[in-house]
């Protein structure tokens, strides 16, 4: 999550009036941002990798497992542990950190739900190939910390979902009765959130522009004995604590769909996040186009959400359910209504899929953008006026379409250019599957490109696996000069396509189909440029011609990841080829290319079927358990045994887990 | 002969020389077509880089002349023509960590590799546009590492090559390592045996030893010990020893389809050399930026003997 500034947080109406200053301010300080950096060169590869976890109670003997809302105690226990203060500290919003000699102790962070926590290593990660070798044993190594400050049946697990969140009964200790003001959610109570203001406000007032709760309901798994057409058996019509209790009457939860009702179901979801720091501006615009067509393929590919509110869903991933769970567009701005209030029609949740490319590549052709994105004029003048290029003062003028939800009123007093808050404030509420950040003010730090589709998975073997992969495919693209363009349109399509049940392996997805460089003409001989020019760095490819229909096919997720096969006809390459074309090109010791081989097989046969996504062995678990009746229902027990199998493999412990092999293989990663 | 950065890799094409063959394909059909007067080519043909399918016949027809694209420097022919003021790399060079492998082939003479070594690293060094390199590995003929086994490999190994040659040889690394030019030097393919016996003939000791086991996580473990031992780092590549044999490099220069027309196989060649073409060495050349990890320039220098 973003600061945790301070404050006085506006309730909506007042936030909504003061919302134009904010948008004008953060305008100001991106250009501000824009004209110190926009230079900026040369930085080195530094990345980081984000791993969110669940905080559960669990043991043996007790037949209900719950979320343990403890997350502040837990912080302010690392905070408090001599120990780890002399060797820096590891919460930043407890404690100052020190920078000392050695291996940095990993950094934990408090997460909109306060059953969540995050840990992030202490140092970004460089390049060294080596180096790819220490994040998993670092990811351990948190794993181990944040458990030796909890209580004995208090435990870390990396779930995306608690798979009984927001269930009739108890779910949370301390246990909270539901509908509480500031959620006002019939199934979860406002204490599931993070108690600082920021949180609550988020929640209450992306409630109050939208007019109504979020409505997040995901498709049932319609199994022998579900009943159909299914209805939600949790909901209570006839709750009258708010006025938003309205909303089930009024038809937000239809037949066969599983209905939640707030934030906490979204926001609540734990994901594998990757930042990477670009060279300069342009390396980074390019990174992030690149990275936008991969996302839904690796969101298909680390499936791990098939459970809500105890019940199976018909999907696999989480990335829809957080998208509906933000979703503070009003009537207007969904259509539903004419527009009268609202400036424009908004197809897309803030919290969405991207709407646009950002690099000013000759590659991107006008076709693959969206005709019809909507963008604020005004600010997109602004932005150009103030030295910025058409294209991303495009991609500012279509996050900046956004109201911000959370206004402090102590920050609307003065304008501080050598802040970038305001901007900040717009730019971490639009949350799209990849996030281009801006150096920040008062660092060294450079361009940076957030990859975020992915799902967090149960063991940080596999969690190791897909970061080292996204840090080799980047690597990839810019030693090869790969283009994965295809129209944005068509990653929009696939990110839908990803939510399917076993998408990896039942769907298909656009992809390019030839992502090598186009030759660029020698630039004195014949066919080369011409025009007297004397840098010859300046020429152009040729402008591609043809229909952009035909750069572009359906392909597996296999085919994608491991390449086209000989009967096929086609001769896509495959990434993960590509990326041992990669490491084949630099030096890499026997040991480093070992390990990393390891990772690499991991994915490609979560590509080509041989293993389970974490999706798959979860429902096969479910599926398998003596209590489940086919009826799409995940009661305590099966929630309390599968909790019990997830802590048993996260802790590296495989023997006797049902099927687990199909899920990891017999692959073993770093020690 | 110099071809461009290929990174064809056809899953499971092990330790393949097609993304060789491939870069100085696609080279010398790059350099026909920028070279060719405008009007004889025809790149609405073109798709990617690739010519559509034609007939042999049309093929020859549309083929350029030889002399176009290619460059006679006294007995040297470069082929295709080197644009030297294209060359060098985007940043300062000691942002990179350069590379030189030099493929030795098989059937040439051993006094001549000195030779060769001075040609090799030269060339990278204009192409790059720096004063020295890295690392310079060295791979000589007749040897692999195969076998069921990685013991196995590791055995036969010790009876593979030539060690008299090998160490023979090795004065003309030593000498660009003292001129500074080449800053570490390496090996291809020694085993824990024959690397022993090669640490004790040498002045300058290599430092790595590139290997291409199958499944890397089995790397012998005499050759692990010896290596921590004597402090050589093992470095995996995927390259096969004889990268170029004569066979495929007269397809490549051919009037076949796929070759591109300099060589003469009968009377119809009319500008094309004639006689028997021998490879002498084959340097495969990558330049990484350092705090990056991006490959920014990997390209080829092969050179052949023509015996008209």
């Amino acid at each position: 999550m973003g600061l945790l500034a301070l404050g006085t947080p506006l309730d909506w109406p007042e936030a909504k009036q003061n919302a134009n200053q904010v948008r004008e301010w953060g305008i100001q300080q991106l250009l501000a941002i824009w004209n110190r950096a926009k230079g900026k060169e040369r930085d080195a590869l530094l990345w980081g990798d984000e791993v969110e976890y669940l905080v559960v109670t669990y043991s043996e003997s007790e037949p209900i497992v719950k979320l343990s809302l403890r997350q502040a105690d837990i912080l302010t226990a690392l905070a408090e542990d001599q120990e780890l203060a002399k060797n820096g500290g590891c919460v930043p919003a407890l404690q100052d950190i020190a920078v000392n000699k050695g291996t940095p102790l990993p950094v934990f962070h408090p997460e909109f739900g306060r059953f969540m926590l995050e840990a992030t290593p202490g140092k970004p990660w460089g390049i060294g190939l080596k180096d790819l070798l220490d994040v998993e044993p670092n990811m351990k190594w948190r794993r181990k910390i944040i458990k030796e400050h909890m209580h004995a049946d208090e435990f870390p697990i990396t779930l995306t979902t608690y798979p009984r969140l927001g269930c009739p009964g108890e779910f949370t200790i301390p246990y909270y009765p539901p509908s509480g003001e500031k959620l006002r959610s019939q199934f979860v109570p406002d204490e599931i959130a993070n108690p600082h203001i920021r949180f609550p406000t988020l929640a209450a007032n992306i409630r109050a522009r939208r007019g109504r709760k979020v409505q997040v309901n995901v498709p049932i798994f319609k199994d022998e004995n579900t009943p159909w057409p299914w209805k939600d058996p949790t909901v209570n019509y006839d709750l009258h604590n708010w006025p938003e209790d309205d909303d089930v009457r009024n038809g937000a939860s239809p037949d066969n769909f599983i209905h939640m009702d707030a934030m906490a179901f979204g926001m609540g979801s734990c994901c594998l996040q990757i930042t990477f720091q670009a060279k300069n501006v342009t390396e980074g615009r390019r990174m992030y186009d690149q990275l936008s067509p991969l996302a839904p393929i690796l969101l298909a590919l680390t499936a791990a959400t098939p459970i809500y509110k105890g019940f199976l869903a018909d999907t696999d991933v989480r990335w829809n359910q957080i998208s509906r769970a933000v979703d503070d567009r009003t009537a207007e701005e969904l259509g539903e209504k004419p527009l009268e209030h609202d400036r424009w029609r908004i197809p897309k949740s803030r919290y969405a899929s991207n709407s646009t490319y950002i690099s000013e590549d000759p590659r991107l052709r006008k076709e693959y953008l969206d005709p019809d994105l909507v963008i604020d004029q005004d600010i997109k003048q602004k932005l150009m006026n103030g030295g910025m290029d058409d294209r991303l003062a495009t991609h500012f003028a279509h996050l900046f379409i956004r109201d911000p939800i959370v206004v402090f009123n102590e920050d609307l007093q003065e304008l501080d250019l050598t802040k970038t808050d305001h901007f900040e404030n717009l730019q971490s509420t639009n949350w799209q599957h990849l996030r281009f950040k801006p150096p920040p003010a008062d660092s060294d730090i450079g361009w940076r490109v957030e990859f975020r589709p992915m799902e967090i998975q149960i063991t940080d073997f596999e969690n190791a696996a897909f970061s080292v992969f996204i840090v080799l495919i980047t690597r990839a693209i810019l030693s090869f000069d790969l283009n994965f363009y295809i129209p944005i349109a068509k990653v929009t399509e696939n990110m839908e396509t990803a939510h399917n049940r076993d998408a990896v392996l039942d769907q298909k997805f656009y992809f390019r189909k030839n992502p090598f460089p186009v030759r660029v003409p020698r630039p004195y001989s014949s066919n080369g440029a011409q025009s007297g020019t004397n840098t010859p760095a300046m020429s152009r490819p040729p402008t591609p011609s043809g229909p952009i229909e035909d750069e572009y096919m359906l392909m597996s997720i296999d085919e994608i990841m491991n390449g086209s096969s000989d009967e096929s006809g086609n001769e896509f390459p495959g990434l993960i080829p590509l990326v041992e074309s990669y490491l084949d090109s630099v030096n890499v010791d026997v040991m480093t290319r070992c390990e990393l081989a390891t990772y690499l097989d991991l994915i490609r046969k979560r590509a080509n079927g041989t293993l389970w996504t974490a999706a798959k062995w979860i429902r096969h678990y479910v599926a398998g358990h003596a209590d489940y009746k086919k009826d799409s229902v995940v009661n305590d027990q099966i929630n309390h045994d599968l909790i019990g199998e997830v802590l048993k493999i996260g802790n590296g412990d495989l023997k006797g887990v049902r099927d687990v092999e199909k899920m990891l293989g017999g692959l073993q990663g770093c020690k | 002969m110099t071809g461009g950065p290929s990174i064809i890799r056809k899953p499971g094409a092990d330790r393949s020389n097609l993304e060789l063959t491939n870069s100085l394909r696609s080279n010398f059909l790059a350099a026909q077509q920028d070279y060719s007067p405008p009007q004889a080519t025809t790149p609405k043909s073109m798709t990617n880089g690739d010519f559509k399918e034609t007939s042999g016949e049309d093929q020859l027809s549309s083929r350029p002349q030889v002399s176009i694209w290619t460059t006679r420097d006294g007995s040297d022919y470069y082929i295709p023509t080197i644009d030297w003021s294209l060359s060098g790399l985007a940043e300062e060079p000691s942002q990179y960590e350069i590379t030189v492998k030099l493929f030795y082939l098989p059937g040439t003479a051993v006094n001549d590799r000195a030779q060769y070594t001075k040609d090799a690293v030269e060339l990278v060094l204009k192409e790059l546009g720096v004063s020295s390199i890295d690392l310079l590995i060295v791979s000589f003929p007749g040897m692999s590492f195969e076998g069921d086994c990685e013991w196995e490999a590791d055995k036969k190994n010790s009876e593979q090559g030539n060690d008299k040659e090998e160490v023979a040889t090795w004065p003309a690394l030593e000498e660009l390592y003292k001129q500074g030019i080449v800053k570490k030097l390496g090996l291809a393919e020694f085993g824990s045996e024959k690397l022993n016996r090669f640490l004790t003939k040498v002045q300058v000791r290599p430092q790595v030893d590139q290997i291409n086991v199958k499944d890397c996580c089995n790397v012998p473990p005499p050759l692990v010990q010896l290596a921590k031992k004597e402090n050589i780092e093992l470095l995996t590549h995927n390259d096969c020893t004889d990268i170029l044999p004569s066979g495929t490099l007269r397809e490549l220069l051919g009037q076949g389809v796929r070759g591109a027309g300099v060589l003469s196989e009968s009377k119809r060649g009319l500008h094309g050399m004639k006689g028997d073409i021998k490879p002498n060495w084959v340097a495969k050349y990558t330049a990484v930026v350092k705090d990056r990890g991006v490959v920014e320039n990997k390209g080829y220098f092969a050179v052949a003997e023509l015996k008209e």
